[in-house]
């Protein structure tokens, strides 16, 4: 196992276990965990960036293959970084127009086209099934997404959904049912996201810890073990210290 | 004066957004070689979006130094490890590894990038549950059907729960499927006629609060 | 002034909805790390939604053009990752043309690593039988510039050879010649913006991998044809890997699952028969001092 493993191993293993100090308390382990993850990401995005965009999509055409033409986006992005000068910010509105206006400009048709279009296409099928050798049935399965009965029950829970969001006119009488029946299918949707969000906030743990496990081996020299023991230690010292600082204040 | 500081961007953002929305139905050779062009602009201009955005970053932290504020000393960890990651990336020329061996930059994004923001995110799973513990109470029908579907479709998702009660697993499918999809399916199209009625609204100048930087 | 009894039961349930949370954290911390120490392994069912992927993948032909991007950051590292070794194991053993990229600049690292340990498990070459483009800001402009020309969105691939000189994007001018695209999503862009940007226009067809807070949402396009198959979160990992037959960290993720999704449910269970339990209580104290 090379040293830059090694060493890699108990830094990496350090900072998760700082992060975690913030479950007992805020305290300062964390804040540096903290601030030292935004200033290693930030400088990551900026060697990535300068990397890619200058190096790679600026100045290689430019220089080897005399793409010119790609001057101008490096005056548009100039501009846009004018906003920083306050007596020529105004400047950077050339730039932001332009980036929002083609932005808009691509959005508008293809959102219309997959989202609202293929949408409502696959929400107005037919109610019957067409199956050969035995012609038009109604099929009853609930397992089958695609079955007739689960083709109503979207369509409901579709229109009654979008009926519910509509507060242009009042939902009274028949509209109040409606929008009740959308209100139910809403709550079972928020319940299933709630399902997957605390099954994808576990994975996260469980990942965490699947690391800390394998550092635990003696080939790294076991800083898993090492650094929880000493990470609990601080924290007692540390309640002990805001203990004994209380009662001094009193 | 107005005029170049508002009219002319209003009319820059009328004149590509028409454009760019009636590109979609032409497909002529020429329309389809302006949007190859453009969007490669786009690509580049992104770049600069991320340097602006990273450089508010430096200029709230660097007051906080200077002004020894509270908390400067974190400030200085930030700053430390932006630019120490910054030197040994452009060292290392911007590349994780070379042919196979980990370089620097590698070594700092594996075992400092990595582990924090993976970290930061883990430490969620511990404030669901406890957020779980202390609201999720059937307060009302309403709640109580929200209780149900999501208890239904955790216990469905994993083997433990298809294995004590196999009928989780085919009625959290069915959820899924069929009543989440529905639901889903009515929230992205009203979100998506929003999005468009916004473009809309941005393209012929109604809607201006993107333009900023000035005081008209 | 009411019996002790009462007296007790009333603080009990009170503290126990007021417990501290720290108590929680260290059952959900036991929950996770005994079923890691201790695995016991049951079985995994396979859903339609990932099958949807696998076999798409499996029907292909030998050769064929196969677009992974891997638009996710280490946040979403334990949940992605194994999909993403997964799906180029699957790739690799069927001898597709893998071009990889990523839409996310802080998953570049973790892109080229996974593409690079698993190209060497296989037994693959870089530039002959797999590419890694590397990362392009603009987002859904990469798309839209990768389905009008490969080349002028990528100029060189990650190592800076010219992708134009490359044997595996032999054939492969724009997205409209790629057979088969998948994109593990971890937000935007991702999958969304690959089929409203790419597969509106460009008509390949496409797949998706996403984390567990996003496998709700992207339902609508799987129920609608437009996208043929969703891996959703660790759960749609653990099943590609049963489906390949090889056993990876997402399996052995999944007791650990359960565990915490019971210790969950109980919590929840718990905290609502105490909610109750101290409701009924109060009425009636209610009805007795009335």
């Amino acid at each position: 196992m090379s040293i830059e493993l090694i060493i890699g191993a108990w830094v990496a293993t350090g900072l998760t276990l700082f992060i975690f100090t913030f479950l007992y308390k805020d305290n300062p382990l964390f804040k540096l965990a903290e601030n030292l993850y935004v200033g290693v990401s930030v400088g990551y995005t900026i060697v990535k960036t300068f990397d890619t965009v200058i190096v790679q999509l600026i100045w290689k055409p430019i220089v080897e293959n005399g793409e010119w033409a790609l001057l101008i986006p490096v005056a548009i992005g100039m501009l846009m970084l004018t906003r920083y000068v306050p007596k020529a910010a105004w400047i950077s509105r050339y730039a932001f127009a332009f980036i929002v206006g083609v932005g808009s400009g691509l959005a508008i048709p293809r959102t219309i086209s997959s989202f609202i279009l293929k949408q409502i296409e696959d929400t107005v099928r037919p109610l019957l099934t067409l199956i050969p050798g035995e012609g038009v049935t109604f099929t009853w399965s609930l397992l089958n997404p695609a079955s007739s009965l689960n083709t109503i029950i979207i369509l409901l829970g579709v229109s009654s959904v979008l009926f519910y969001f509509f507060f242009s006119i009042e939902h009274t009488g028949p509209g109040k049912v409606v929008a009740r029946t959308g209100i139910m299918f809403l709550m079972i949707a928020f319940g299933a996201a709630f399902g997957y969000t605390v099954m994808a906030r576990m994975s996260l743990l469980i990942g965490r810890l699947t690391d800390l496990i394998e550092f635990t081996d003696p080939s790294y020299g076991r800083p898993s073990l090492w650094l929880v023991g000493l990470t609990i230690l601080t924290l007692v010292v540390m309640s002990r210290r805001s203990n004994s600082k209380q009662p001094k204040d009193e | 004066m107005i005029f170049l500081r508002r009219q002319i961007p209003l009319l820059i953002t009328l004149i590509t957004g028409l454009v760019f929305a009636g590109q979609y139905y032409v497909p002529h050779p020429a329309s389809e070689q302006m949007l190859t062009s453009v969007t490669k602009w786009l690509q580049i201009i992104g770049g600069f979006a991320l340097v602006l955005g990273v450089s508010s970053l430096f200029h709230v932290h660097a007051v906080k130094i200077r002004r020894k504020e509270a908390g400067w000393g974190y400030s200085f960890v930030l700053y430390v490890g932006m630019l120490g990651t910054i030197a040994v990336g452009l060292w290392s020329n911007g590349k994780e590894a070379v042919d196979g061996a980990m370089t620097a930059f590698g070594w700092i994004y594996n075992f400092m990038m990595v582990p924090l923001q993976s970290t930061m995110f883990a430490i969620l799973a511990f404030f669901i549950a406890s957020a779980a513990y202390r609201s999720f109470r059937a307060r009302s029908r309403e709640a109580a059907v929200l209780l149900i579907a999501a208890v239904i479709v955790m216990m469905g998702r994993v083997p433990l729960g298809e294995y004590l009660i196999p009928l989780s697993g085919d009625l959290s499918q069915w959820i899924l499927n069929v009543l989440n999809a529905s639901v889903r399916r009515a929230i992205l199209i009203g979100v998506s006629l929003g999005t468009v009625a916004l473009s809309i609204k941005i393209i012929f100048g109604m809607e201006r609060s993107y333009l900023g930087g000035g005081k008209e | 002034m009411l019996g002790d009894d009462e007296g007790e039961t009333v603080s009990f349930t009170e503290r126990m909805l007021k417990i501290d949370r720290r108590i929680i954290f260290l059952v959900i911390g036991f929950c996770t790390l005994l079923p890691l120490l201790y695995p016991v392994g049951l079985p995994i069912k396979i859903s339609q939604e990932v099958r949807g992927v696998y076999d798409h993948i499996e029907s292909l032909p030998e050769g064929s053009a196969f677009l992974l991007s891997l638009d996710f950051d280490p946040a979403s590292k334990p949940e992605l990752h194994p999909q993403s070794i997964s799906l180029l194991r699957h790739a690799f053993r069927k001898n597709l043309r893998v071009i990889a990229l990523t839409l996310w600049v802080s998953g570049t690292g973790m892109a080229d690593q996974v593409i690079t340990q698993v190209a060497r498990e296989m037994g693959k070459e870089n530039g002959k039988d797999y590419v890694f483009l590397g990362w392009s800001p603009g987002g859904t402009a990469v798309i839209i510039n990768m389905g009008q020309d490969l080349y002028g969105a990528f100029p060189a691939d990650y190592n800076g050879k010219p992708t134009k000189e490359l044997p595996v994007l032999h054939g492969i001018t724009n997205l409209r010649d790629v057979n088969y695209a998948v994109s593990l999503g971890a937000g935007r862009p991702g999958v969304e913006e690959w089929y409203v940007f790419g597969k509106d226009k460009y008509k390949f067809e496409m797949g998706g991998g996403c984390t567990g807070v996003m496998a709700p949402g992207l339902y609508p396009l799987l129920r609608s044809g437009q996208i043929n198959g969703l891996i959703g979160g660790l759960r749609g990992a653990a099943e590609y890997e049963t489906l390949m037959g090889q056993r990876g960290r997402a399996i052995a993720g999944m007791d650990a699952q359960s565990a915490t999704h019971l210790a969950i449910i109980v919590l929840v269970i718990m905290c609502n028969l105490f909610y109750f339990s101290s409701r009924s209580r109060a009425r009636s104290q209610g009805q007795a001092g009335a």
